[in-house]
């Protein structure tokens, strides 16, 4: 895809400043003050291209004009695209609209794609590996079955982790294969690449409760460990799961990196979602997850629905400046997040970080007030 | 794994591995409790409401002020006439209009699973149990515990004269025990079942069906009070009276009070049209929210549920035709359409507005899942013929707003204390052999 497409400039600063420029370099007030006007235009024109979104701001009286802080830009809740068109630019320039299975309901996330918007997330990806990757391409191990990046499948967390962070792969390897929906090793590219490429430069991916309940277990059945010169894993997803084996992070990294005879700071934990692909949070040496300067990340109390002091935990916000195709600006999620600090991370990366914590619990009716249905 | 919390009158916290001994306890202790005059233990249960209202450390915990109100005794003796029609069947043999002497014994051990969305649900129904002389057996959230027996331990102080003779609180507290245990354990809940004379389940529609569900004995009697749903409806003559806004106040604290967790919750609010625009009157319902007290407005609830309203919300406001008016916080928030329909509970003071052409237009909504339809209709001929309509249909209770929790017996349509007691005959001797 050519990245050529006319560079869309909003105040002061442009985007494309902020998708070249190192990703962790700029103070948090430096960076708010960046993004503001970006996000000010886009909003405006999120307004005169979906009418359902210029109801949503007109219904609540917000006037774009006078939005100065980033938590004053109206989220939208993440379950919103299972059940709305969140486009935000004229139809005809939707090029690919991404379904995300997602974990909950059966609905699909529909996330509308212009060709800027898929170029943005490309370039913004390739800006936050490139902290803990390097410049050069890797070997690419995916820790799945080869279907999980099959165009039939839904777009699911696992397909967007691996999409997306194949953008560094000079080579790509399916270390698990799949027959009649289970999953076990692929012996033979296990094979090849214990033989092969172990003093070749190697990055991961997986879905961590996959890596620890398939891969790890039947790694340690087989007996096998790897032993890489130079490897970097990154992993996300299923931490309910992983709390309900009591399994921790640490734990996690400890026994995980032993596989891959690496040290445990290269088993990187990251946090994402389909709903903004392009910015993964990924966990720095000191286990904290970073912000980009084309990002940013508000924890929001669960009552108040204020911006949290810093060690309280909330719901975590996360806003883009991505997308010209859809409404990312501002997307509250359904997990909780604590901020952990700014710009003054031991790590050295500036900005706001934070850690996650848990996915919300799905709320069930409590007490004697039920539906008004009567059951049959 | 059992656990006791208070058994012989004794509070203490003790495990099992069954009820056997429990069930024992309360058998032997509800021998001499039976046999106490049900004045008496009128008189008891009156003074334990004063009590209460007097120890500062139970008088601020929530809905305390409002079970010392419920014990008075006129309250208590009204309820009582209300179920048996005359106190003195709980006593004796007593005549009537037929040729046998009739009375109401009661059924022996009630076991009682109560629900978890009323701190002070447990006390209720103990006090139920204890108005038609059963024992009890009580298996209640352990959040709650702590409150249920701070209420019961100024019982033993309290001692009544009646008839020339001292009644103690003494011998009301021998007959009652409470425990919790695990529900999901079958075996557990399989004996708890089969302890029992009387089954009282409350709860939602899993857990009622599970519990009705469980093994019991033949002559068991179960009552249940399961999942409900409850609205208000006020017609043009309402919205239009002087005291409309005062009502709304009202109405708001039957939203607020118990977070919209009970069946008697409001969760849809129909608005017949009137001179006033449907987002006047909305006005009106968002100054009254503001107006409760901070305790009622700012109820912490879980972050799912947080998401379950941010999402309403937002769907409301991305919607055409709808709207959603709310504070910036989750303090409260009203949702706005023109669909004649009733919606799922969202609980956590979200309130469903409707404008409607006339009352009439929602009895066709009314099945049995309704028990409280809060009505602010005046004129007295069109509420009652609006009240027959929607009972027929199914509804349970007809009240005004600021009342849709009183705990006013018949409750669900059930008239409890009745079902709690055997109604027990002895034939007069034929006149021949007198």
């Amino acid at each position: 895809m050519p990245e050529t497409e006319p560079v869309r400039t909003y105040g002061a600063t442009t985007r494309e400043k902020l998708l070249t420029q190192a990703p962790y370099a700029s103070e948090d007030r430096q960076k708010e003050e960046e993004l503001l006007p970006i996000i000010r235009e886009q909003l405006k024109t999120a307004r005169r291209n979906n009418r359902q979104i210029d109801d949503f701001f007109t219904k609540q009286g917000i006037d774009i004009e006078t939005i100065q802080k980033p938590e004053d830009v109206p989220y939208i809740p993440v379950q919103m695209f299972k059940h709305f068109d969140l486009r935000t630019c004229p139809e005809q320039e939707i090029v690919k609209v991404l379904q995300s299975s997602g974990t909950t309901g059966g609905i699909p996330s529909r996330i509308p794609l212009d060709k800027a918007t898929t170029i943005n997330q490309i370039k913004a990806l390739k800006s936050i590996l490139s902290e803990y990757l390097g410049k050069n391409r890797k070997i690419f191990l995916v820790i799945d079955h080869e279907g999980i990046n099959s165009p039939k499948l839904a777009f699911s967390a696992r397909t967007a982790g691996v999409r997306g962070l194949s953008i560094y792969a000079k080579k790509t390897f399916y270390l698990l294969k799949e027959e009649e929906g289970k999953l076990s090793l692929n012996m033979p590219v296990i094979r090849d690449i214990v033989e092969n490429y172990s003093h070749e430069d190697v990055y991961a991916f997986g879905f961590t409760y996959i890596i620890w309940t398939v891969f790890y277990e039947q790694l340690k059945k087989e007996g096998i460990q790897f032993t890489f010169d130079n490897f970097t894993l990154f992993h996300g997803g299923g931490w309910k799961k992983m709390q309900d084996l009591a399994v921790s992070k640490e734990t996690f990294s400890d026994t995980i990196a032993e596989v891959f005879g690496t040290r445990p700071d290269r088993i990187l934990d990251f946090y994402g979602m389909a709903e903004q692909t392009g910015i993964i949070f990924v966990d720095c040496e000191h286990g904290n997850k970073h912000v980009p300067c084309f990002s940013q990340v508000i924890i929001r109390d669960p009552f108040t629905l204020d911006p949290c002091d810093i060690g309280k935990t909330g719901l975590i916000e996360v806003m883009s400046v991505l997308a010209d195709s859809y409404y990312d600006q501002a997307v509250l999620t359904e997990d909780l997040g604590v901020q952990i600090g700014v710009d003054d991370c031991p790590c050295g990366r500036k900005g706001r970080y934070f850690r996650f914590v848990a996915r919300v619990e799905k709320a069930e009716l409590r007490g004697c007030g039920d539906t008004f249905r009567e059951s049959r | 794994m059992i656990t006791c919390y208070l058994k012989e009158g004794k509070f203490e916290e003790q495990s099992y591995q069954d009820f056997e001994e429990i069930a024992r306890s309360v058998n032997t202790g509800r021998e001499a409790f039976a046999a106490m005059p049900l004045d008496a233990i009128i008189q008891i249960l009156d003074t334990l409401g004063k009590n209460v209202l007097k120890n500062p450390e139970i008088n601020t915990l929530p809905g305390v002020s409002y079970i010392s109100l419920w014990l008075r005794r006129e309250n208590l003796d009204r309820i009582c006439k209300v179920n048996y029609s005359d106190k003195r069947y709980l006593d004796g043999f007593c005549k009537n209009e037929t040729n046998v002497l009739m009375m109401a014994q009661p059924r022996g051990i009630v076991c009682h699973w109560i629900a978890a969305n009323m701190p002070t649900l447990g006390f209720f129904s103990i006090v139920q149990a204890v108005l038609s002389k059963n024992g009890s057996m009580v298996k209640m959230p352990k959040e709650y515990v702590p409150l249920v027996l701070s209420i019961l331990r100024e019982l033993p102080a309290i001692s009544v004269e009646y008839e020339d003779k001292t009644y103690s609180g003494k011998t009301v507290l021998a007959a009652i025990a409470v425990v919790t245990f695990e529900g999901r354990s079958t075996e557990v809940s399989e004996k708890f079942s089969l302890a029992a004379d009387c089954r009282v389940i409350f709860g939602g529609s899993e857990a009622v069906r599970a519990i009705s569900h469980l093994p019991c004995r033949d002559h068991c009697e179960t009552i249940i009070f399961g999942p409900k749903y409850s609205f208000a409806v006020f017609d043009q003559g309402y919205i239009e009276s002087d005291g409309f806004k005062k009502a709304l106040d009202a109405f708001v604290k039957d939203v607020a009070v118990f977070n919209q967790m009970a069946c008697s919750s409001p969760h849809v609010l129909f608005l017949e049209k009137s001179r006033y625009p449907h987002e006047t009157v909305t006005s009106w319902l968002c100054d009254a929210f503001e107006r409760l007290p901070a305790a009622l407005r700012n109820q912490q609830i879980s972050s799912g549920l947080s998401a379950n309203i941010i999402n309403a919300r937002a769907r409301y406001l991305l919607s055409e035709g709808k709207n959603c008016v709310a504070p910036r916080d989750l303090g409260w928030t009203i949702l706005i359409d023109q669909d004649i329909n009733l919606e799922e509970p969202l609980q956590g003071k979200c309130i469903f507005t409707k404008e409607i052409g006339t009352v009439d237009d929602v009895i066709p909504l009314v099945n049995h899942k309704i028990q409280a339809v809060s009505i602010g209709i005046l004129d007295p001929a069109k509420r009652e013929a609006f009240a027959r309509q929607v009972t027929s249909k199914g509804a349970d209770r007809i009240v005004v707003p600021g009342t849709m929790h009183d705990f006013i017996l018949p409750w669900d349509g059930i008239m409890t204390l009745n079902r709690l007691v055997r109604w027990v005959i002895l034939k007069n001797n034929p006149a021949s052999q007198v």
